[in-house]
């Protein structure tokens, strides 16, 4: 063994323990499908022991909503009772102190959309809950965050309870919030105080420990309380950062406002893309879509200005000016002004979509059913259910034979063997491995396989720690019965994030080149980026209706931006120096890229794939509103049914999952900069 | 302190430094240790209790994994003297200072300011001396990058809770004192790195400070810069005539600055003296490959070189030597002796002739 690398003995158990499951399907049947008698009712405990629990803290929670009651109204009040010229130059003077000229014509044009689009009181209703849950977020967040900074000790548990707050799915803690809270608005503030919160407290304890240490020593010989040290000096110093925060955080807000309203209750916008999802009427779900677009894009862009270096100062007495306007001309045509909901500029618009969107879709119903079904039946389904299930005469023309599967593995055996014989054991028998999944199908893996090998994956990417957490954690899924859902989700996002790897990384590798690319991809990404989650679902809903397929391009939509990012950023950023030796060494353009660029880039481009994965995950949940199996699905459904146990234990999972690849990636990415000293 | 021991009979290069009459140091040090690593303190007093000598003792430490950065310092500093510690980057002098300042805890050893054993000071009570004592200038700066040249200098009176108007007025005083008049409204990042350490002195002078911590404050300058703020300083001690622990990695501003020197090497002290000690009489090969390439004629006296005694020799020639006279100056004397001398081509043709004073005149560097 001693002339095997990590990677190749880790390989070659997992194709051992694949091999054996394979041989041994027929006399063991256990081995393929988790007996059911083996699982634990463990989706039932935790309902029971989150019932009791959340039976415990109910009156303070209903408390607690009762209180927030009054600043919701309040915030709701002013917002909806405001004349709406009067607001939209507020939004515009302030941007105009942030921004200057671009921002407040920004705000503007934006709020212009809005009013003429005729969601502005919804739309006031999504900025009432914003405008309370993100104080909350703030607050809380930056506490945590303080806290953590001042007592090293606590910093550990912390940053792992924000790691988990951040990998459970959304729609996983809308369950225990429903049952704690009751229906109603205060549920999604709630929520998206919890969903906002992380954000900030990790910006602010990772500011306060970036400080410069000279400036922490600087405060404490000044004779500066400790108080007088944080407030004064250190918070102020990290303000940069901590902008950064406060500018995730509203985001984070925005977003989980608008997935709370699935549990609708409140006439926000959010709200309403569902209920006009639902009716089909995509022309009217896309408009309120780009409302929220709009609002997403002011905020993210308004505060982001925060986290700048040097701010340009934009005369105040402009904003007065802006603001005197407004208030002129709420007074002056405040009979003639009509109520804001009125304006429905675009409905003609939205039917004409609606009308083209019919007209494109029957016109061209050939075309996208064969795109649709070619990926479903030659890509997806193989890799759900293997290539002995999917190659039926119907989809494929042939039926899958015996035969073939030798010979399936023949080719992978034949690859693997020119790999091994190179000298790359360990790619030769994950071919080989590859060959058996594609055979088999990722959502009827063996168990022990999936157990082994995941653990052996683990082991190269993070040592016997990371192997043992991995094995432990997906036993828990296997033992609490949602291992067949687990693999479903594993399948689907595992194909979206296969499909944004590749595709994200040519667009990066392309954008990495040439700079006119990056010159139209860029704003594309920052767009993607910007837009909530639930807006991707809109555009694929509109041309490939509910199913599978919609759901894994929203996903890719959605999971591809990290992938593109990092991996032009790796190749952008190599050092200088290197360039300058390689071009001095007289290397070509392709040869620069492949030989000093790639390599250098590597960990950031793990880093991407990490991310990807991330987002892949989160996205997973919100497509089941638009029809995805798996754990997405459960989650989505204990919502329905108030479902504690199941929504929680799915949630679990799903962040089990996550966690496990995050780990896993994050291993291989921190080998890859050690390995390149950085 | 075995330097001590060694001390020259020959006066130090500058002037002694008025030094008031009151009996306690301004800084004494006593046994300091400075370990980190996990329970240093209990594994400080264990080894300390079995191993009587310090070396012993730093050596157990570290063959436990602990780090004894500090080890055994002992020193004095006398009111307003500006005592100089000097060693390369891990010797452990950033530590040292931060010791004395009680940005760490000493894990061993006493350390008095005035008298009073800060290591057992309260919270409280440091917060004052820091207020009305202590005055620290960082080898960054440390600058508040949220506020203007006048607030961080103002800083450490706005956290006494001094009336705005009173410290703008303190702040601009000492601002005027080190040259950065007009500039009160810029922030941190406009200025030039020799700027912002104008605002670091500043800053720790203004709330009148009786001792001063300088933790490299001129190393991250260019050479230019360096030298004039190294000038500017000694004009400014010589106003205000605080007792000084200057920290610094450059043998030349050492000896430059420095009334006396303690050099230390991997956390011990190894030699304690005036500068002409540290030039003259190294205690081993590491001090002497600091004075290396100092150029001696500089910083030592003719008296360090001289034989002294009954009955010596000497011959007819007096150039007018004293004996407190540097060596290049001593060696221009002598070289006045001299008549002009022939200087050749390589073929042995006279191409010019040269006046010996001037050999010697031309290798002396002016002094600042």
């Amino acid at each position: 063994m001693a002339f095997l690398t990590k990677g190749s003995v880790a390989a070659l158990i997992a194709a051992a323990a694949g091999a054996l499951c394979l041989l041994l399907e027929s006399s063991l049947p256990w081995l393929v499908k988790f007996p059911a008698a083996w699982v634990l009712p463990a989706t039932d405990w935790a309902g029971a022991a989150m019932e009791w629990l959340l039976a415990l803290i109910k009156p303070t929670a209903r408390g607690f909503s009762a209180l927030m009651f009054y600043p919701m109204e309040a915030a709701n009040y002013v917002l909806s009772n405001t004349p709406w010229p009067l607001v939209i130059c507020a939004t515009a003077a302030l941007a105009w102190i942030l921004g200057g000229v671009r921002m407040a014509l920004m705000a503007l044009v934006g709020l212009g959309f809005v009013l003429a689009s005729g969601y502005w009181p919804e739309s006031m209703n999504t900025l009432a809950l914003v405008a309370v849950s993100v104080p909350l977020a703030l607050i809380i967040g930056g506490g945590i965050g303080i806290l953590a900074n001042e007592y090293p000790r606590v910093r550990k548990p912390v940053q792992a309870l924000l790691d988990i707050m951040q990998t459970v799915p959304t729609f996983a803690y809308l369950t225990p919030l429903l049952v704690l809270f009751g229906f109603g608005p205060v549920v999604g503030l709630i929520a998206s105080a919890i969903y906002a919160a992380p954000p900030m407290a990790r910006n602010v304890l990772l500011g306060l420990e970036r400080v410069e240490p000279e400036i922490k020593e600087a405060a404490i010989m000044a004779g500066g309380t400790r108080l007088q040290q944080l407030f004064q000096c250190e918070i102020p110093s990290a303000g940069q950062q901590i902008m950064v925060g406060v500018n995730q955080c509203l985001m984070a807000a925005l977003s989980m406002v608008i997935i709370a309203a699935v549990i609708g209750g409140f006439d926000d916008i959010g709200w309403e893309v569902l209920l006009t999802m639902r009716k089909a009427q995509f022309g009217q779900s896309l408009l309120a879509g780009l409302v929220i677009v709009i609002f997403a894009i002011l905020i993210d862009r308004m505060s982001g200005t925060l986290t700048q270096d040097r701010r340009e100062k934009h005369d105040p007495r402009i904003a007065w000016g802006i603001l005197a306007v407004g208030a002129a001309a709420s007074a002056v045509f405040w009979g003639h002004i009509q109520q804001p909901g009125a304006y429905a500029l675009f409905n003609p618009v939205a039917d004409s979509v609606d009308r083209g969107l019919s007209a494109f879709t029957t016109a061209n119903a050939d075309v996208l059913t064969a795109f649709k079904n070619n990926v479903l039946f030659y890509v997806l389904l193989p890799l759900r259910i293997g290539l002995d299930q999917a190659v039926l005469p119907f989809t494929w023309g042939f039926s899958w034979t015996p035969m073939m599967s030798l010979g399936l593995f023949a080719t992978g055996a034949a690859a693997g063997a020119v790999f091994a014989l190179r000298g790359q054991l360990a790619l030769g028998v994950m071919l080989l491995i590859a060959a058996g999944m594609l055979e088999t199908g990722i959502s009827q893996l063996p168990w022990p396989f999936v157990l082994i090998g995941a653990g052996a994956l683990a082991w190269v990417a993070g040592g016997r720690g990371l192997a043992i957490m991995t094995v432990a954690l997906l036993a828990t899924i296997l033992v609490s019965g949602l291992w067949e859902r687990a693999l479903l989700s594993l399948y689907l996002s595992g194909a979206a994030v296969f499909a944004c790897t590749v595709m994200g990384g040519a667009i990066g590798l392309v954008s990495a080149v040439s700079p006119a690319v990056w010159r139209v991809v860029h704003p594309i990404c920052d767009m993607l980026q910007t837009i909530p989650l639930f807006v991707f679902l809109i555009p694929v809903l509109m041309v490939f209706q509910i199913g599978e397929f919609s759901a894994f391009l929203a996903i890719i939509a959605y999971a591809i931006v990290p992938m593109i990012r990092y991996t032009r950023h790796g190749l952008v950023s190599t050092p200088e120096e290197m360039i300058e030796a390689a071009t001095a060494s007289g290397a070509t353009k392709w040869q620069m890229l492949k030989d000093i660029r790639a390599p250098y880039a590597a960990p950031s481009i793990l880093l991407g794939l990490n991310q990807t994965i991330l987002y892949a995950f989160a996205m997973l949940v919100i497509a089941a509103l638009i029809g995805t199996t798996g754990l997405g699905q459960s989650i989505y459904l204990a919502l329905g049914q108030a479902d504690v146990g199941l929504g929680i234990s799915a949630g679990a999972a799903m962040a089990i999952l996550a966690l496990i690849a995050d780990r896993m990636v994050q291993g291989f990415a921190e080998e890859r900069r050690k390995a390149l000293g950085l | 302190m075995r330097a001590n021991g060694a001390r020259l009979s020959t006066p130090p290069l500058s002037e002694p430094r008025p030094v008031s009459g009151s009996e306690t140091p301004a800084i004494t040090c006593q046994n300091v240790w400075q370990v980190f690593g996990n329970d240093a303190d209990s594994a400080l007093k264990e080894v300390l209790a079995n191993h009587p000598s310090p070396d012993d003792a730093a050596g157990e430490l570290r063959s436990k994994g602990l780090i004894p950065a500090v080890q055994n310092a002992s020193f004095q500093v006398q009111e307003g003297e500006l005592f100089v510690i000097m060693g390369l980057s891990g010797s452990g002098k950033s530590t040292l200072i931060r010791c004395i300042s009680h940005l760490l805890h000493a894990t061993g050893g006493e350390i008095r300011i005035d008298g009073e054993n800060i290591v057992e000071a309260s919270a409280k009570r440091l917060i004052e001396l820091r207020r009305k004592k202590l005055g620290m200038v960082f080898q960054h700066f440390g600058l508040f990058p949220h506020m203007t040249v006048a607030e961080n200098v103002a800083y450490p009176l706005r956290v006494q809770g001094v009336k705005k108007k009173q410290r703008q007025a303190k702040a601009e005083e000492v601002i005027n004192l080190v040259g950065l008049r007009g500039r009160e409204n810029h922030y941190p990042r406009e200025l030039s790195g020799g700027q912002r350490q104008r605002v670091g002195i500043a800053r720790s002078l203004v709330a009148d400070c009786s001792v001063w911590f300088l933790d490299e404050p001129f190393s991250a300058l260019d050479p230019l810069i360096r030298r004039q703020l190294q000038d500017e300083f000694l004009e400014i001690q010589a106003k205000l005539k605080t007792t000084i622990v200057f920290i610094t990695h450059d043998i030349n501003e050492a000896l430059k600055l420095a009334d006396r020197i303690a050099i230390m090497r991997d956390g011990r002290i190894v030699q304690i003296g005036t500068p002409a000690d540290i030039v003259l009489r190294p205690v081993d090969d590491y001090v002497r490959e600091f004075s290396k390439d100092v150029a001696k004629g500089r910083h030592a006296r003719v008296a360090s070189v001289m034989e002294t005694g009954a009955g010596l020799a000497y011959g007819a020639d007096d150039p007018g030597l004293r004996q407190d006279m540097t060596l290049d100056a001593a060696l221009a004397r002598c070289m006045e002796l001299y008549e002009p001398v022939p200087v050749r081509s390589p073929e042995g043709n006279v191409v010019g002739v040269v006046n010996p004073a001037d050999l010697a005149a031309a290798l002396q560097v002016e002094q600042g």
